[in-house]
């Protein structure tokens, strides 16, 4: 059942489950991926597999105007999302709470998940997840930013700038009419994705009118969270303020490596997880063998 | 053809649900053989492959173990691979039962 009709939207979805031999833990994991050019991939080959197998229901979809999923003209901000998100774990009868494993946009999805829908949520795991902006949310220091300071309009206004430049590069270079075949068949496609969902939908509309969460409202999250940055990301320093934040935040800052820890630190992402699973499995309900 | 009918049936089977995921065009730009490599050669992207193992998982069922498969290999040995590698891998855990079927 790979096709999940919820929120009005067909959504590819794929959910791998544990072996039968294997203990069970009875929270599921439920993955959100990045932003235009991911999708549910992203996770399938890199820690879906490995968590099923270590004993975990995992579920994985392709959000909306993503992947496989349908890609209506509208709904692409954090709200929309996280309707999508519980009603497709409803659809799916995955019993709730879960852990939300988000990567980068993905991540902020989860964390907005967790503020307006903690019944849904048991755990987050935020695989450089958007979160505070540390620039808007800091008081004005009357400085103009500096090169050393690339980021000096915050993540909301740096994503929103670089998702235009994207939308104006595709538009103006149409791609072919008719899609190659052969080894040039996948750029075009993974080209006419990036425009149908760039200038065909209110996406960079909706993430330029996003809001960060300020401190305040991240104050009070009360479910545990597992925040896994980048030494080299932007997204490091306010990673740390959150983790700061938070009564109930654990970080893990991998050296070496910038936005992109999923891919290239996959091992030490898939170890924290995994560690981070079992010790977060409320008391007294792994089964024994099989459910 | 191989001389092996069941493997030769699993080709068919993974060639019929390769057209329904990417669409008639691959079978136009390219015939399915053994030696065809997504990648290289089926040009597949790599969400349509996840779609061709959800499918596989679906119709062969646990007897493949294709979550094991795909967990001991990296994406870029999943991505290099050929359509007889992961045939071969279905007919190997499905042979018993064909042949239990045949007595």
């Amino acid at each position: 059942m790979s096709e999940v009709h919820a929120n009005g939207l067909r959504f590819h979805v794929q959910r791998l489950g544990p072996p039968a031999d294997r203990p069970t833990l009875r929270t599921p994991v439920v993955f959100l991926h990045g932003l235009v050019l991911d999708n549910l991939s992203s996770f399938y080959y890199t820690l879906a597999a490995p968590i099923a197998r270590a004993g975990s229901e995992v579920v994985l979809y392709d959000q909306r105007g993503h992947g496989r999923t349908e890609r209506p003209r509208t709904g692409y901000d954090p709200d929309t999302a996280v309707a999508d998100l519980a009603a497709l774990l409803k659809a799916c009868d995955v019993p709730t709470p879960v852990h939300l494993v988000g990567n980068s946009f993905g991540g902020l999805i989860a964390l907005h998940a967790a503020r307006t829908r903690p019944d849904l949520v048991a755990s987050l795991v935020l695989i450089e997840g958007q979160c505070l902006d540390l620039r808007t949310d800091a008081e004005p220091t009357g400085t103009e930013p500096t090169e050393a300071e690339p980021y000096a309009g915050g993540w909301v206004e740096e994503m929103a700038n670089t998702l235009n430049l994207a939308a104006l590069g595709l538009e103006a270079h149409p791609g072919p009419e008719r899609l190659p075949t052969g080894p040039a068949r996948k750029a075009a496609r993974l080209r006419a994705g990036a425009d149908a969902l760039l200038n065909g939908t209110t996406l960079i509309e909706d993430v330029t009118l996003l809001r960060a969460p300020t401190e305040p409202e991240l104050v009070d999250l009360a479910c545990p969270v597992l925040a896994i940055y980048g030494e080299l990301s932007e997204l490091a320093p306010p990673a740390g303020r959150l983790s700061e934040l938070l009564a109930n935040c654990t970080l893990t800052v991998l050296p070496g490596v910038a936005h992109t820890v999923l891919r290239e630190a996959t091992a030490p992402v898939l170890g924290a997880l995994l560690d981070w699973l079992v010790r977060h499995e409320p008391a007294g309900t792994r089964s024994g063998v099989g459910r | 053809m191989s001389a092996d009918p069941h493997a030769d049936r699993i080709l068919a089977e993974v060639a019929g649900m390769l057209a329904e995921i990417v669409g008639e065009e691959l079978l136009i730009a390219a015939e399915i053989t053994p030696d065809s490599g997504f990648d290289d050669d089926l040009a597949l992207e790599s969400i349509e492959f996840v779609a061709l193992a959800g499918r596989l998982q679906e119709h062969y069922g646990d007897r493949v173990d294709f979550i094991a498969f795909l967990a001991d290999l990296e994406i870029e040995e999943i991505m290099a691979m050929t359509v007889g590698r992961l045939v071969d891998h279905i007919a190997a855990r499905t042979r018993t039962e064909a042949l239990d079927g045949a007595r």
